[in-house]
């Protein structure tokens, strides 16, 4: 069985030979403080799949935002952080010793109706020469034989604006100008669009991709009828697209407790979660056993267990069982693996994925 | 009161300019400030609160209340001071020691204010002697410490440490965060976890009327 294919069935809940094997990644640090990746070169992710023997996932993304974005530039510094303006427009606080974390937005250069206007009409044009894709490079790329799977990305209808806003200044925005931030989300919908219509006649793609990280620990960053009025019809519109061109797994990321919001998810045709932050939203089990057969969810191993030890690893893998033999249910960690994950913790968490689920005559039958 | 009724309304909706047009009504009226401030403002916050805790609206719902709320507290401020209101108590917050995220912590600091308590907020990346020193400064009954990630949260030990050796006995710690956890929180001995911040605003008040 090729990647493709196990991917292809264990998300559509039927059987395959083992586990998809992949994982989300990693913080910049981990490859300065591992010994597995100090002692043997690994720098990258890429690097890092291939050092691990993961199984391959690729996907092809467009332009379909900001072009061209703002220019980034420090402002200023202090102490032992840094202002700078990113590409997004935003004012962003940062550790001096560029330490991985999130920034720390502090204001938006886009407030306004007419700061809209203005930045929409210079940054925003679906027409622009820089968004045409290159469908004959990604062919030779990723050619119809591959034995890999081969998402396509449907971008972002909200999380991209909360970018550009800030978290309080998007709730503030979509109160104060709810039409200037449905224009937002339209803009956004449509450049996914221009993208969709580029590729999607030319690639037999295995699943659709997108970023939210729209919720927070306690729900979601825009009100629920927002998020289904505005939000939900342009995840159907793309959804149509996708349909029509035989595309049926559509998942995206968003961190924090989704389940507010995620009977819009599934109305709107997105059906599988990744990387499903267990502790700011509950166990994945919880929301298959609640939509059997309809979601599906990759990620969702909690990195809090990682750090614990192995015996709390065991333990969380066990709660696992029912959902991976099922299917639509591929573990990973519930996140970038932070380095307080040590390495020997995150090579006993692998061993025993590998063991329970990744191997010919595995713990657990994948997909029954 | 129906005017006060009114303000509580207008505040949960998020209507910033209703609730100072009520708030100003209700000055010229000569309603005591205590009742503009607990029938109304509070009373609306604490609905808003109740709500966000049940799951019933979410953090944008509380964000345009807070700032309505802010409105409102703005007209009344010297009125406050004037008629001798006191805070319900104080408490000293910000984000810990090598994290910069405020998004958590600043929703705390608003439902705190709801509830008619005085906040001294020392913004992010607050190192545990920072914590200390102005709970000191400020004769606080509380230090509440906030972090988003798990690489951060151990810094919270550091805070309940450095309070025990300052001899800050009647200071409550208390903790919250995405990471954190009640369990996490008996782990390090700190006296008070909170899963949201309207929970969080809840024990906070209980801790200082106790």
């Amino acid at each position: 069985m090729t990647d493709r294919e196990r991917f292809a069935r264990q998300m559509r809940f039927q059987p395959v030979d083992r586990c998809f094997n992949m994982e989300f990644g990693y913080w910049a640090e981990n490859y300065l403080e591992w010994s597995g990746f100090v002692e043997n070169g690994v720098t990258t992710e890429a690097e890092a799949n291939r050092f691990f023997n993961f199984d391959r996932i690729a996907v092809i993304s467009g332009n379909t935002w900001m072009s061209p974005p703002f220019e980034e530039r420090v402002v200023s510094e202090s102490g032992n952080t840094r202002v700078m303006i990113n590409r997004d427009g935003l004012y962003a606080e940062v550790p001096m010793d560029s330490h991985s974390t999130i920034p720390h937005y502090t204001k938006a250069s886009i407030v306004t109706p007419d700061d809209w206007k203005r930045e929409k009409a210079a940054r925003f044009d679906a027409s622009a020469r820089e968004r045409v894709v290159d469908v004959e490079e990604l062919k030779k790329r990723h050619p119809a034989d591959r034995e890999y799977p081969l998402g396509v990305n449907c971008g972002s209808m909200i999380g991209k604006v909360r970018d550009m806003l800030t978290f309080e200044g998007l709730a503030y925005a979509a109160y104060d100008y709810p039409d200037m931030v449905e224009d937002m989300v339209e803009t956004a919908c449509v450049l996914v669009e221009n993208f969709l219509d580029q590729v999607l006649p030319h690639f037999e793609f295995d699943f659709a991709s997108g970023w939210e990280d729209i919720c927070f620990k306690n729900g979601p960053i825009v009100t629920v009828e927002f998020f289904n009025s505005v939000v939900v019809p342009r995840y159907k519109r793309i959804r149509k697209k996708l349909e029509q061109n035989g595309v049926e797994i559509w998942y995206t990321d968003s961190d924090g407790d989704v389940r507010p919001i995620l009977s819009g998810l599934l109305d709107g045709g997105i059906n599988a979660l990744f990387p499903f932050e267990v502790n700011s939203c509950t166990h994945p089990g919880e929301l298959l056993d609640a939509h059997k057969g309809t979601l599906r969810i990759m990620g969702g191993f909690d990195k809090i267990q990682m750090i614990a030890g192995r015996e709390q690893i065991d333990a969380y893998f066990e709660t696992l069982v029912p959902y991976v033999k099922r299917g639509g249910f591929i573990p990973f960690c519930d996140h970038r693996c932070p380095p307080d994950v040590t390495y020997e913790n995150y090579l006993y968490y692998l061993d025993r994925k590998q063991e329970m689920f990744g191997r010919l005559g595995a713990d657990v039958v994948v997909g029954m | 009161m129906a005017l006060l009724n009114d303000i509580s309304e207008a505040l949960q909706k998020g209507r910033a300019q209703d609730v100072k047009t009520l708030v100003q009504q209700a000055i010229d009226e000569k309603t005591p400030v205590r009742e503009i401030l607990e029938d109304g403002l509070m009373a609306g916050m604490g609905i808003i609160g109740e709500k966000f805790k049940n799951n019933e609206v979410y953090v944008p719902e509380v964000l345009i209340a807070a700032r309505a709320m802010n409105g409102g507290i703005e007209l009344i401020r010297p009125l406050l001071v004037e008629a001798g209101v006191k805070e319900r108590g104080t408490v000293v917050i910000g984000t810990v020691k090598g994290d910069l995220h405020d998004i958590g912590k600043n929703l705390v600091k608003m439902m705190v204010e709801g509830k008619g308590m005085k906040v001294i907020d020392l913004g992010t990346n607050v190192t545990a002697d920072a914590f200390v020193a102005a709970a000191k400064e400020n004769n606080a009954q509380i230090i509440a410490c906030s972090a988003l990630l798990t690489t951060t949260m151990g810094e919270m030990k550091e805070v309940v440490q450095k309070a025990k050796d300052a001899g800050l006995h009647g200071v409550k710690i208390m903790v919250g965060g995405a990471p954190v956890t009640q369990n996490f929180c008996d782990t390090i001995g700190a006296d008070a976890y909170a899963p949201d911040a309207a929970s969080a605003a809840d024990s906070a008040l209980a801790l200082c009327t106790a």
